[in-house]
C-alpha cells in the first residue's frame, strides 16, 4: 500500500486550474520532493495532500484512506504539515507550541496524557530543543523556529509529513541541518516525506524521487539523479542549467544567458 | 497563575461585599457578612428588616446582574479576541450592540409612542442583537471559503446599516424619547431585579461554560486556520459554536442592562498581561475578574454623585483605562 496516492488529481481556484490531472503513488519510507518554477502548483499540491484544499477532480489517499472521507482529527493522525510560513504566536513557550501536535491524540477537552508528554519530550530531545522548552517562540532564530515547527509536526506521530519549502529563509548550514534531520527521520522511523523545494541541488541530494510540476501538470517523475540530469529540467525552468559532479554529489548550477564578463 | 487566581477571587469577594454594603442607607459590613453566612446556614440573621430589604431586594439583584454582566462580557471579549486573532475584537464586533440598540430604540420610540421605556424593551433588544449576529453570519461566515476577516467586515457592514436605521428612528421621535434611548444605550444596572437575574442566568451560565471550555481549541487556533486544521481542530465548527455562545450570552446581557462598553475588550487584555497568552488561563480568570470589575464599577457609578448615578460605561472606562495603562507599562506587550 502506498503512503500517499494521488489519482488524476486536479485543483481549481475559480476558473483557474492550479493542478491538473496528477497521478502519483509514493511508497512508505521514501522522500519525494516536488520541484518546479514559481506558480507551478507545488504549494497547492502539498496543501491538497494535507487536506487543506479540496480537489476539483480525482482523489488523494493517505495510507489507503481517502483524505476527503476523513475529518480533521483523523487526518491529523495520518499526515502532518510544515507550512511555508508558519504562524508563530508570540507569548507561547516552545514546549506548548510543540505539544500542539498532540491535540489530535488527546482531544480538545482533555489535557495531554503522560504518554503525550513523553512523545513531546522525546521529540524535543531528538531535535535538540530541550534547552529552548521554556523560551517564548517569538524569540527564536529562523533555524531554531523551523526546527520547532518540524518538532510540532513530528509530535503528531504520523507516518506522512508534508513540508512546503521548509528551508526558506535559512542559511546554508541550517538548511543542511534541517534536511539531514528529516533524512534521519526517514531512515530511523520509516517516515514518508513529501516536500517542495526550490533548491534543485538540495532536492537532488536528499530526495529519493523528484516530481517536476510546470503549469500545474506533472511533467517529470523519477529517481532524483535521473530528473536532475534530465534536459527537460532546464527547459521547464526556462533557463540554462548545468549539473556538476562534486565528490559524487550532483550540484545544479544556473548559467547566465548573456556573455560572462567579470563583475558584470 | 495561582497567585493571580487567588487575588482575583479575593477581589471578587471584596466587590460582592462592597456591592451589598455601600449605598445611601448605611449598613455595617460585619452585619452584611454575617447575613451572607446566615443565608448559607451558618449563624443567624444580623440585619434589621429595613437593612435586609435594602440589601437583599435592592442591592443584591443589582450586584448579581453586575457579576453576570461583567463575567459574560469579559469572557465573550476574550473568546472573540481568540477566535478572530484580533486584539481589538470585543463582544459587539458582529453587530450585537447595533442590533440591540435598534431593537430597544424601536421599542422605546415606536411602540411606546414616547411614553416611557416599555417592559418589552429587553425582548426587542435581544431579538435585534441576535438578528444582527445571524445576518452577519449568513453574509460572512457560512461559506466554506470565508475567513474571520470576511466575518468582521460583514459585522461592520451590518452594524453600520442598523446604526443608521436607529439614527433615523431617533430623528423621527421626540426629544424625551431620544433621552430615554440614550440612557438605555449607556447601560445601567439600576433597573435590575431578581426577575432579570433569573431571566439572564441560564443563558449566561451555559454560554460561559461553552466559552471557557473552548480555551484549548482557541490556543491551537492561535497558529491560524490552516495550521489548526492540520493539527486536527474542526476550525469552522469551533468558530461557529464559540461565536454563537459569546453572542447569545452578550445579547442576553445587553438586552437586560443596555450597552456596557470597555469590559469586553479591556478585561481579557489585563488578564492576558497577568497570566500569559493561553486561553485556558485567560478565559476562566476573565470570568472572575470581569465580574469583580463590573461590580466595583457599578458601586462607584451609583455612589460617587449620589443620589444621581454616573453612566456605568463611563466608570468602566475611567477605571479600566488607567489600570490597563499601568499594567501595560509594567509588562512587555504580548500578542493575542
Amino acid at each position: 500500500m502506498s503512503s500517499v496516492e494521488l489519482i488524476e488529481l486536479s485543483v481549481r481556484a475559480g476558473a483557474k486550474v492550479l493542478v491538473s490531472n496528477v497521478s502519483l503513488a509514493i511508497e512508505p519510507g521514501t522522500w519525494c520532493t516536488i520541484i518546479g518554477p514559481n506558480g507551478a502548483g507545488k504549494t497547492t499540491l502539498v496543501e491538497t495532500i494535507a487536506g487543506l484544499r479540496r480537489p476539483s477532480h480525482g482523489s488523494v489517499s493517505i495510507l489507503g484512506q481517502p483524505v476527503a472521507a476523513m475529518n480533521e482529527r483523523e487526518r491529523a493522525h495520518r499526515v502532518a504539515l510544515v507550512p511555508q510560513h508558519p504562524v508563530v504566536p508570540a507569548g507561547m513557550s516552545v514546549y506548548d507550541y510543540v505539544a500542539l501536535g498532540r491535540v489530535a491524540h488527546h482531544g480538545l477537552f482533555h489535557p495531554p496524557s503522560a504518554g503525550d508528554r513523553r512523545v513531546v519530550e522525546s521529540v524535543l530531545e531528538r531535535l535538540s530543543l530541550v534547552d529552548f522548552r521554556q523560551r517564548d517562540v517569538a524569540t527564536l532564530s529562523g533555524g531554531e523556529r523551523q526546527r520547532m515547527v518540524l518538532a510540532r509536526a513530528l509530535t503528531q506521530s504520523t507516518m506522512v509529513v508534508v513540508l512546503d519549502e521548509p528551508i526558506t529563509g535559512l542559511d546554508l548550514r541550517h538548511q543542511m541541518d534541517l534536511l539531514e534531520l528529516l533524512k534521519s527521520e526517514v531512515h530511523e522511523c520509516g517516515l514518508t516525506i513529501v516536500a517542495t523545494l526550490h533548491d534543485l541541488t538540495l532536492a537532488g541530494q536528499f530526495a529519493d524521487r523528484l516530481v517536476l510540476l510546470d503549469g500545474g501538470e506533472m511533467v517529470l517523475d523519477g529517481a532524483a539523479a535521473t530528473v536532475i540530469r534530465s534536459d527537460e529540467l532546464a527547459q521547464h525552468y526556462g533557463m540554462a542549467l548545468r549539473v556538476v559532479d562534486v565528490d559524487g554529489a550532483d550540484v545544479v548550477v544556473p548559467v547566465r544567458h548573456t556573455p560572462h564578463v567579470n563583475g558584470a | 497563575m495561582a497567585l493571580v487566581a487567588a487575588g482575583t477571587v479575593v477581589a471578587l469577594f471584596v466587590a460582592i461585599v462592597c456591592g451589598l454594603v455601600i449605598g445611601p442607607t448605611s449598613v455595617p459590613t460585619w452585619r452584611v457578612v454575617g447575613d451572607i453566612f446566615a443565608h448559607v446556614g451558618i449563624g443567624h440573621n444580623t440585619l434589621t428588616p429595613l437593612q435586609s430589604t435594602v440589601v437583599w431586594t435592592l442591592r443584591a439583584p443589582r450586584m448579581v446582574i453586575g457579576l453576570l454582566a461583567g463575567s459574560m462580557l469579559a469572557v465573550a471579549g476574550g473568546t472573540y479576541q481568540g477566535v478572530f486573532r484580533n486584539p481589538l475584537a470585543d463582544p459587539y464586533l458582529l453587530g450585537v450592540a447595533s442590533g440591540a440598540g435598534l431593537g430597544a430604540t424601536f421599542a422605546i420610540i415606536d411602540i411606546s409612542h414616547g411614553n416611557g421605556t416599555p417592559t418589552w424593551t429587553p425582548l426587542l433588544a435581544f431579538v435585534g442583537a441576535m438578528g444582527a449576529v445571524i445576518v452577519t453570519w449568513l453574509i460572512g461566515g457560512r461559506s466554506m471559503r470565508s475567513n474571520t476577516s470576511t466575518l468582521i467586515l460583514a459585522g461592520v457592514a451590518v452594524a453600520s446599516l442598523l446604526t443608521s436605521a436607529q439614527t433615523f428612528l431617533q430623528q423621527q421621535s421626540s426629544a424625551g424619547s431620544i433621552t430615554r434611548v440614550y440612557i438605555w444605550l449607556l447601560g445601567s444596572l439600576a433597573s435590575a431585579g431578581w426577575g432579570t437575574v433569573w431571566l439572564v442566568l441560564p443563558y449566561v451560565v451555559v454560554c460561559i461554560i461553552i466559552c471557557v471550555g473552548a480555551g484549548r481549541a482557541l490556543d491551537v487556533m492561535s497558529v491560524g486556520e490552516d495550521e489548526s486544521r492540520s493539527l486536527g481542530v474542526p476550525v469552522r465548527r469551533v468558530r461557529f459554536i464559540v461565536i454563537a455562545a459569546s453572542s447569545l450570552g452578550t445579547a442576553a446581557i445587553v438586552s437586560a442592562v443596555g450597552l456596557i462598553g470597555f469590559v469586553g475588550i479591556i478585561v481579557p487584555h489585563i488578564v492576558r498581561l497577568l497570566v500569559g497568552t493561553s486561553y485556558r488561563r485567560i478565559l476562566p480568570i476573565s470570568v472572575i475578574f470581569g465580574a469583580a470589575f463590573l461590580v466595583f464599577a457599578d458601586t462607584i457609578a451609583r455612589t460617587v454623585i449620589a443620589p444621581s448615578e454616573l453612566p456605568l460605561g463611563v466608570v468602566t472606562a475611567l477605571i479600566g483605562a488607567p489600570v490597563f495603562v499601568i499594567i501595560l507599562s509594567l509588562r512587555r506587550p504580548v500578542a493575542v
